[in-house]
């Protein structure tokens, strides 16, 4: 256990400094996410005064921009363009081979560099959430309870999100190149995971489709315990539920990758 | 001029069927890169009709008016891709390696090449369908739309694209100042997505800025006032200024950028 740990930690450490090279993409991620906000506050906005509305399925204008705002935040962080892309090229290019031969696990390397290559994000998006506190006291994390369980749902829902990610990578030893699946995943999570249009304001037909498969685990899980939106007492299902989703994702990753690594023939290498 | 226009038709006409071999080549990303287009559209329109569970219009655009809209948003991406979608972030790239260098020795304008080099060809199928669909939902459209209405809306159409191009290109010369800037496509889409949205639901001084001096809302927006509201000469008029002083700065970021550009990785 201690050599996985200081293996992979190692990993970690790398992706990290790599990571504060390129500081640039963190004003980025930063335009990205008030850029967004800012979208989704002039149409609410509108909504709110043309209908004279008080409140939208619960929501009052400010709880819903800090719902959306949350959203947008842990969408960021659970989504993997840079690793994805660095994965599948490794397996078409045949740049893989170098975990066949050494004892290191595809996944949980890719996995650490996915944490470590999001570093930077982490870093200015809990920046951003400290004065999203300040701001709207009372809003998101009632209680400490609600800090710690938006945490653990988080490291849930990251980890869910790259098993997802991994199988779709895993598709790369049959079809070679993939990313147009993992591009048309990224652009149907936006909206189904919840990111800009909270999942309670969905109809109820597609809320009742979402409760059944493991995305709703991805964004509105988290943001639901930070706005206290979930009772505490229905938090021990959720978790539940979404660690359970997690086994059978990453079992289901594995499967796909012992598969997929019998067919594939390091053409590229 | 008239030589040199033929010429560069030519160059372009070569450019297309080189791409058209090469996605041929690669048929499961052709039929991809389909695949996404229609994710995308999808999303975006479900996107609007979850907004049009809470409210009946968007300021000045109905339900109808925000289906044609997105329609032109779609079909604005989808020409664009065609010409210029392949292109603007292959920049990034050219600078990285040190590509530029044997781009630039080419008995060819480099600003063409770099910004024509790649046709998404499949863009042709997805622009064929959505020219039909615009077609249909303008003819079952509540008020008539006349000829006059299609007039401004296609020359304000073409500057839409332009526009989004001077940005794209513009954002994607950035990396002559930053060395790599390869978050310049993600910058870029976050941008863009204030032109995927009718300018009614902007207010006060942003709006106004969508107009002018961050033409976003000249992208789509006015396009689609075009053909569905009163056309506006003075509003077409404003586009094809902004389309001019969009282009110009972008002639002169790339020729800013090319002073810096020092070639270092080759």
């Amino acid at each position: 256990m201690f050599i996985f740990i200081r293996k992979y930690s190692a990993v970690l450490k790398i992706n990290w400094i790599q990571a504060l090279e390129y500081r640039a993409n963190a004003l980025v991620g930063v335009i990205a996410i008030i850029s967004g906000l800012f979208i989704e506050y002039q149409i609410w906005s509108l909504i709110f005064k043309s209908q004279d509305l008080t409140h939208v399925n619960g929501f009052s204008f400010n709880e819903l921009m800090v719902f959306i705002f949350l959203s947008i935040i842990v969408g960021q962080l659970k989504s993997s363009w840079h690793t994805s892309g660095e994965m599948i090229e490794g397996i078409r290019t045949g740049d893989i081979n170098k975990f066949l031969i050494r004892p290191i696990s595809y996944f949980w390397y890719h996995f650490m560099m996915f944490i470590g290559v999001n570093s930077l994000y982490y870093t200015v998006y809990s920046i951003i959430l400290f004065i999203l506190i300040a701001l709207f006291p009372g809003a998101i994390f009632q209680a400490p309870i609600n800090f710690i369980g938006f945490i653990f749902a988080l490291i849930v829902s990251i980890f869910l999100s790259y098993s997802i990610y991994y199988i779709m990578i895993c598709l790369a030893f049959w079809f070679g190149e993939v990313r147009s699946i993992v591009v048309a995943y990224n652009l149907i999570m936006l909206v189904l995971a919840g990111q800009y249009i909270p999942i309670r304001l969905f109809p109820d037909s597609i809320i009742q489709i979402m409760e059944l498969t493991p995305f709703i685990y991805l964004v509105d899980f988290p943001v639901s315990i930070a706005t206290g939106r979930i009772p505490i007492d229905m938090w021990l299902i959720n978790f539940f539920y979404s660690v359970i989703w997690c086994l059978i994702i990453w079992c289901l990753g594995h499967f796909v990758y012992s598969r997929g690594i019998r067919k594939y023939e390091a053409y590229g290498s | 001029m008239r030589l040199m226009v033929h010429r560069y038709l030519i160059l372009w006409l070569a450019f297309f069927r080189n791409s058209l071999s090469r996605d041929m080549e690669f048929k499961m990303n052709f039929i991809g890169n389909l695949f996404i287009d229609t994710i995308f559209y999808g999303s975006l329109y479900f996107f609007f009709s979850v907004i049009f569970s809470y409210v009946d219009s968007l300021g000045d655009f109905s339900r109808d008016a925000v289906i044609i809209f997105l329609i032109i948003t779609y079909l604005t991406d989808t020409v664009f891709l065609f010409f210029f979608g392949s292109n603007t972030f292959q920049v990034n790239r050219m600078v990285v390696r040190g590509d530029l260098d044997l781009l630039l020795l080419k008995p060819v304008n480099a600003l063409f090449f770099i910004s024509f080099r790649y046709v998404s060809t499949y863009a042709l199928i997805s622009s064929s369908i959505l020219i039909a669909i615009l077609f249909r939902a303008t003819y079952l459209y509540s008020s008539s739309i006349g000829i006059y209405n299609y007039i401004m809306f296609f020359f304000s159409f073409l500057m839409g694209i332009l526009i989004l191009y001077c940005v794209e290109f513009m954002i994607a010369c950035l990396v002559f100042w930053y060395k790599n800037f390869s978050v310049g496509g993600w910058l870029a889409s976050e941008l863009i997505k204030y032109s995927r949205r009718p300018d009614s639901i902007y207010s006060g001084i942003f709006r106004k800025a969508l107009f002018t001096i961050f033409p976003m809302a000249l992208v789509s927006s006015l396009p689609a006032r075009m053909l569905l509201f009163k056309p506006d000469i003075i509003l077409l008029l404003s586009q094809l200024l902004i389309t001019v002083v969009a282009l110009s700065l972008a002639i002169v970021v790339w020729n800013k950028g090319l002073l810096k550009y020092d070639s270092a990785s080759s």
